[in-house]
């Protein structure tokens, strides 16, 4: 480690780790050298220099996402702003925006999460002075007028419409309006429909929202690929190092203890597999301790497919034809979820029923060592094999930086991923797999058996 | 077709092809990357399904790679996959079925072994069989006609353009054949196309010097046989525009729309359709013209694209997979959903671009900066070693160099004319077949065949110059008669 100074108040961070030809090789895991850098408003930039010739990959992270949209009516606004920023300023006209990524080769998009919005572009290493000034310029000078704006809200309706037809965008809203009662993890990235409808009554407050998020203190900078960190530096020191510091903390409303089990079902107008989603309140991401890296563990453990639930379900009896699960990785408390399609709509209660009941028996019995130790070895090769390219190692480190804004959190999570003992995911699944956190919620094609 | 050997040893400098006297053909990107891929593409795919039994080589495919070996059962084989975080990815196409894993170099050994016998010693177990039809059916009729309506809409497209020809039903097949098949049919299917002639063997990234010619002498193991060779006829001309309703109780209507072309990559009018088609509306891009005249001026939906090659799984992907080339190419209009009010008058505003595209062509500026945007983009598309690999083994079908290469060179030596002549030559707006996904079927008949204009509702004021325009998009002539329409019932599709 080093520690140099632009300013006083500046600071640069230079992590280095060989790149190992082992993936279980001594050492951390995220294999890359890389560079961490505070300005002295509050913008962290991160170079990453990779061997992939070429091609630069930038991953622009605003640490605001539907978690941020605190007013009642006003979910869906992180997101839209993810369309708004393409909307132009008064020295990039959209139109001209556009022309300079086309002539530049690049492949532009932006995506929008619970916990934070992140633009991304693509492109040849000469293009990147070009790119950074013109990110610079959209992130401190946005200007979309009212006109503009209203249409925009009609493209978000419009996306709201194409995700429609897809149940599992229903189940998906109905589970975390169901299980989630205060905090704002109970809509959606999208939003409520209504206030969707609603946007375009929204302008000032969209121009409040800009204000709040887009500052310097809320956004990382990440640049992979065929860069030189010092001339990254000096390039995002020029545009970037003008931009003001805000003083917005939003007051997130706290989720308070779920009082027992819930349920809901919903009826899908148009045929589909019955679907069945067990989720259960877990804790906020955890780097710091092995929380998450036991949930984690524990999905993977009951629900991939060498799982017994899997096998028994999916290959053997051939009930489901999917069976998923995530665990919470968020910045507040989420829900550790497993989805199944069933192919029988009279099997649901029976695959409900199994599926808590697996959950309830690791929480019981410790899991063989032996197992745990194959699922180490799989998730520490699952995350090299993501490393393939400069745009993947971006955004599999964009994720972790919108949590904790370092390159590091990764290490230290998969540190705690490797030391896991069977031990630790059982103590894990009794604290939170238990059924006063348990929400179930069904979706088929009529009402199923409740 | 395959081309002559001699013909596909030419693939730039980072690639090399090779071919034993009558083995398989190899494609080989060696680097010191720790993660090595193999790519096994056979040349055959749903062109070659027997006429009675639609989605036979996808089935043969799904069922090689998601079953049991000769020697392990399917769960043995995820069992050992699972430490090394790593799977066998099979998907079908026209005329290639491809079978790809990626594996960190220190599994190599383990990894390959699994691979080769999934393909080369399936298990043909009747429970296998019995999931992976299953699967199959349920992506047809849950994933694809029931939750995805604008990939619906996009596959039914193709359907209704090769109608009649061995390109003319959706890869998975219908549900009336699967449910008809049998594992005897999968046996015979694999005998007949999985051949040496049929295989091309792909390897990137940091694998031993000796491992290319281990793939080769493997697989070599296979039947000799002889490279597919189907006879494409030139699609059934139309003509006039057709359209065909999927009727659905759905919130929005999806679009799809397009006509074949005599354009595949490697001809010679291929490079001046794909800038035609970039300028347009190049995929989940917010630079085409589409783009920027329905979403971002008026709002009309999400987005709006144009394509020249196929491009499933669109909603999804922000870059086409490689290895599904085909000998046969479509020109194709994507419309994402848009409110019912409005579904007239989005039709008719991608109509009008496309008109006023083919009528005036491209300005040199606008062809300029499209020029210069593929020949870096290309850089994009093949921004990893999986997908270098995947490129290089299209450009072997095809008969190019390096794609990278090729396009460059062939952008190079473009004028604008070019493309404008290209155009004028191979689109036209009087031939399309198009496809809605549509609620209420009858009143989009009834709006688009009564001679009516199908204005458009905005929530805000629009410049008097759009206004002007919109007036003359909601009355573009669509050339559809009542009889040109026809509806059809979402249950019905992929049906029989």
């Amino acid at each position: 480690m080093r520690l140099t100074g632009f300013t006083p108040a500046a600071s640069v961070l230079c992590l280095c780790a060989a790149v190992a030809s082992s993936a279980f090789a001594a050492g951390k895991i995220f294999p890359y050298n890389y560079v961490q850098e505070d300005l002295p408003n509050g913008l962290r930039l991160i170079t990453i220099p990779t061997d992939y010739r070429n091609i630069v990959a930038l991953y622009i992270v605003v640490g605001a996402g539907s978690r941020n949209e605190v007013e009642p009516g006003k979910s869906g606004f992180a997101h839209l702003f993810e369309h708004l920023m393409f909307r132009g300023t008064a020295e990039y006209s959209a139109e001209r925006y556009q022309q300079e990524l086309s002539s530049a080769g690049a492949a532009s998009n932006a995506f929008t999460t619970s916990d934070f919005t992140a633009y991304h572009t693509t492109f040849s290493k000469e293009d990147l002075p070009r790119i950074l000034s013109m990110e610079a310029d959209r992130f401190q000078h946005l200007s979309v007028d009212e006109a503009a704006y209203k249409t925009e809200t009609r493209a978000v309706l419009g996306e709201f419409n194409k995700n429609s037809a897809n149940p599992q965008q229903k189940l998906y809203e109905v589970m975390r309006a169901t299980a989630f009662r205060a905090h704002t993890y109970r809509h959606t990235t999208m939003g409520f429909l209504e206030d969707v409808e609603a946007m375009p009554n929204e302008y000032e407050y969209s121009r409040e929202f800009y204000s709040r998020y887009y500052r310097p203190e809320y956004t990382t900078i990440i640049v992979v690929g065929d860069v030189e960190a010092k001339k990254v530096r000096s390039l995002v020191d020029e545009r970037w190092g003008v931009w003001k510091r805000g003083d917005y903390k939003p007051q997130i409303p706290a989720e308070p203890p779920q009082d027992g089990p819930r349920t809901a079902n919903i009826d899908w107008p148009s045929p589909t597999l019955p679907f069945v989603e067990v989720a259960y309140r877990g804790p906020a991401f955890a780097d710091e301790s092995p929380e998450t890296a036991a949930l984690d563990a524990t999905a993977r453990l009951l629900f991939d497919h060498s799982a017994p639930l899997y096998q028994k379900l999916v290959i053997n009896e051939q009930k489901l034809d999917s069976l998923n699960a995530g665990p919470p990785d968020n910045l507040d408390p989420e829900l550790f979820g497993a989805i199944a399609r069933v192919k029988k709509e009279s099997d649901v209660p029976q695959v409900t029923k199994e599926i808590i009941a697996a959950i309830e028996e690791f929480a019981s019995k410790p899991v063989d060592a032996k197992t745990l130790e194959a699922l180490k070895q799989h998730v520490r090769y699952e995350f090299v094999l993501r490393m393939s390219n400069s745009e993947a190692i971006a955004e599999s480190v964009a994720r972790f930086v919108a949590l904790r804004r370092t390159p590091e959190a990764i290490n230290r999570y998969f540190d705690f991923y490797a030391k896991l003992t069977p031990q630790d995911l059982q103590r894990v699944a009794r604290q939170y797999l238990t059924e006063k956190n348990r929400t179930v919620v069904t979706l088929a094609t009529k009402a199923v058996t409740k | 077709m395959i081309r002559p050997l001699a013909s596909l040893l030419c693939l730039g400098l980072a690639a090399s092809m090779a071919a034993s006297a009558a083995g398989p053909r190899v494609v080989a990107l060696p680097s010191k990357s720790p993660l090595v891929t193999i790519r096994l593409v056979f040349t055959t795919g749903s062109a070659s399904d027997p006429a009675a039994k639609p989605g036979l080589a996808n089935l043969t495919g799904a069922m090689l790679g998601e079953s049991g070996t000769r020697d392990l059962t399917y769960k043995q084989i995820v069992d050992a996959l699972y430490p090394m975080a790593t799977t066998v990815h099979v998907y079908s196409d026209k005329e290639m079925t491809t079978f790809v894993g990626q594996t960190h170099v220190d599994n190599l050994d383990r990894f390959y072994g699994l691979m080769r016998d999934m393909i080369l010693h399936p298990g043909w177990r009747d429970d296998d069989f019995a999931r992976v039809r299953d699967n199959t059916v349920n992506a047809l009729r849950v994933s694809l006609r029931g939750n995805n309506d604008e990939e619906l809409g996009k596959e039914e497209l193709y359907n209704l353009i090769y109608s009649g020809h061995p390109y003319g039903h959706e890869n998975l097949g219908t549900a009336a054949a699967l449910a008809g098949m049998t594992v005897g049919d999968l046996q015979g299917f694999y005998k007949a196309h999985y051949t040496q002639a049929n295989l091309i063997i792909g390897l990137a990234g940091g694998y031993p010097a000796s491992f290319a010619a281990r793939v080769t002498k493997d697989f070599s193991a296979l039947p000799a046989g002889q490279p597919d060779s189907v006879t494409l006829p030139a699609p059934a001309g139309i003509a006039q525009n057709q359209l065909t309703i999927v009727a659905k109780d759905t919130r929005s209507v999806a679009w799809s729309f397009g006509l074949p072309i005599e354009v595949k990559r490697g001809d010679p009018d291929f490079a001046s359709l794909l800038v035609a088609q970039s300028y347009l509306g190049q995929h989940r891009l917010s630079s085409g013209v589409l783009f920027s005249r329905m979403r971002e001026l008026r709002g009309l939906n999400y987005g709006d694209y144009a394509y020249i090659e196929y491009f499933p799984r669109g909603m999804f992907a922000l870059e086409p997979e490689p290895n599904i080339a085909r000998r046969q190419q479509i020109f194709q209009i994507w419309i994402r959903p848009v409110e019912p009010a409005n579904a007239g008058f989005a039709l008719r505003a991608a109509a009008f671009e496309l008109n006023k595209l083919i009528e005036k062509g491209m300005s040199q500026a606008d062809f300029d900066r499209t020029k210069t945007f593929l020949s870096k983009y290309v850089n994009v598309l093949t921004k990893s070693k999986s997908e270098e690999l995947g490129y290089a083994i299209d450009s072997a079908y095809y008969g190019i160099p390096a794609y990278g290469d090729y396009l460059k060179a062939a952008l190079s030596k473009l004028t604008v004319d070019d493309v404008n002549r290209a155009l004028k030559k191979h689109l036209r707006s009087d031939r399309l077949q198009l496809v809605a996904i549509a609620k209420d079927a009858e009143a989009l008949r009834t709006a688009l065949t009564s001679g009516d204009p199908t204005p458009v509702t905005y929530v805000t004021a629009k410049p008097q110059e759009v206004l002007d325009e919109d007036k003359i998009i909601e009355r573009l002539p669509l050339g559809l008669r009542a009889e040109d329409v026809k509806i059809v019932p979402v249950e019905e599709v992929f049906e029989k």
